[in-house]
């Protein structure tokens, strides 16, 4: 049996309540008796504290997605970047070779692995929003992090992994790297990244599906 | 009908539009699904939801029946 999506019945519990509220509202001698004050409460207190909470977990949820990200105009290039037909582009062959979910992937790099990690990353999504219409947003290929990349990000995945371990620079340097001393992202190591600026100059992979 | 009970009556009307109205922001904001739909979400929405809720509750304490 085919059950409707988490979303759909959202969207169903929305017009449900929606209802139910505006016929209590309309008929307010409902509530004169016992059930109708029943059925007041619930509609005007629990029905809409389920929906806000919903809406909101579905809201946060869908903030995730790449194609959220994507979907402003000043992210373009930075989601061109992800396909871009050179190994040595960190996003890219993170991206293409699902080193990370590919449904989500600004938000597996963009985030601190901390306690409030997604808490501070919807703090960020909102001064996003706030430079793109409050202030001057800068050109894509200008576009630069609040403050530097933390490599505790990369070493959450990579710290204990094989591939990461069987490089003797990675061990030499590890206290380095735990301690942001050095960045992951140093001159001559992993330095680049999305390097949008240079997208005219490259070649771009094709995904089959 | 007295004055109280028609005082009851407005405040749960008017608690059920802002209600209703939150439901209806929030389900727009969900089909928009852009980055712009969650303050109109979380600021519109909301603050119309905590109005509404807030009314509700003080018609209840309000009403001695």
């Amino acid at each position: 049996m085919h059950l409707p999506s988490p979303a759909a019945l959202l969207y169903i519990l929305l017009v449900v309540s929606a209802v139910l509220i505006a016929i209590i509202a309309f008929r307010p001698a409902i509530t004169h008796s016992r059930e109708g004050k029943m059925l007041a409460f619930v509609a005007f207190l629990i029905l809409p504290v389920i929906c806000m909470s919903w809406g909101a977990s579905e809201h946060i949820d869908r903030s995730k997605q790449t194609a959220f990200c994507l979907s402003c105009h000043i992210m373009e290039s930075h989601g061109k970047s992800l396909y871009v037909d050179d190994p040595s582009y960190l996003a890219a062959a993170h991206f293409q070779n699902h080193r990370i979910p590919v449904e989500e992937a600004c938000y597996t790099c963009h985030t601190d692995y901390a306690l409030y990690g997604g808490v501070v990353a919807k703090l960020g999504g909102l001064r996003h929003i706030y430079i793109q219409y409050l202030g001057t947003p800068p050109r894509p290929e200008n576009i630069k992090l609040y403050s530097p990349y933390n490599n505790r990000e990369c070493l959450f995945c990579h710290l204990g992994a094989r591939s990461f371990e069987s490089n003797p620079i990675h061990l030499a340097i590890l206290d380095s790297l735990k301690s942001n001393q050095m960045s992951c992202m140093t001159s001559g190591c992993h330095d680049t990244v999305h390097n949008v600026g240079n997208l005219n100059q490259v070649k771009f992979w094709s995904p089959a599906q | 009908m007295n004055i109280e009970a028609t005082g009851i009556r407005r405040s749960l009307r008017v608690s059920g539009i802002l209600l209703a109205l939150a439901l209806v922001v929030e389900l727009i904001s969900l089909l928009w699904g852009k980055p712009l739909a969650f303050l109109l979400f979380a600021f519109i929405g909301g603050a119309l939801f905590l109005a509404g809720i807030l009314l509700y509750l003080y018609s209840l304490v309000s009403s001695r029946e």
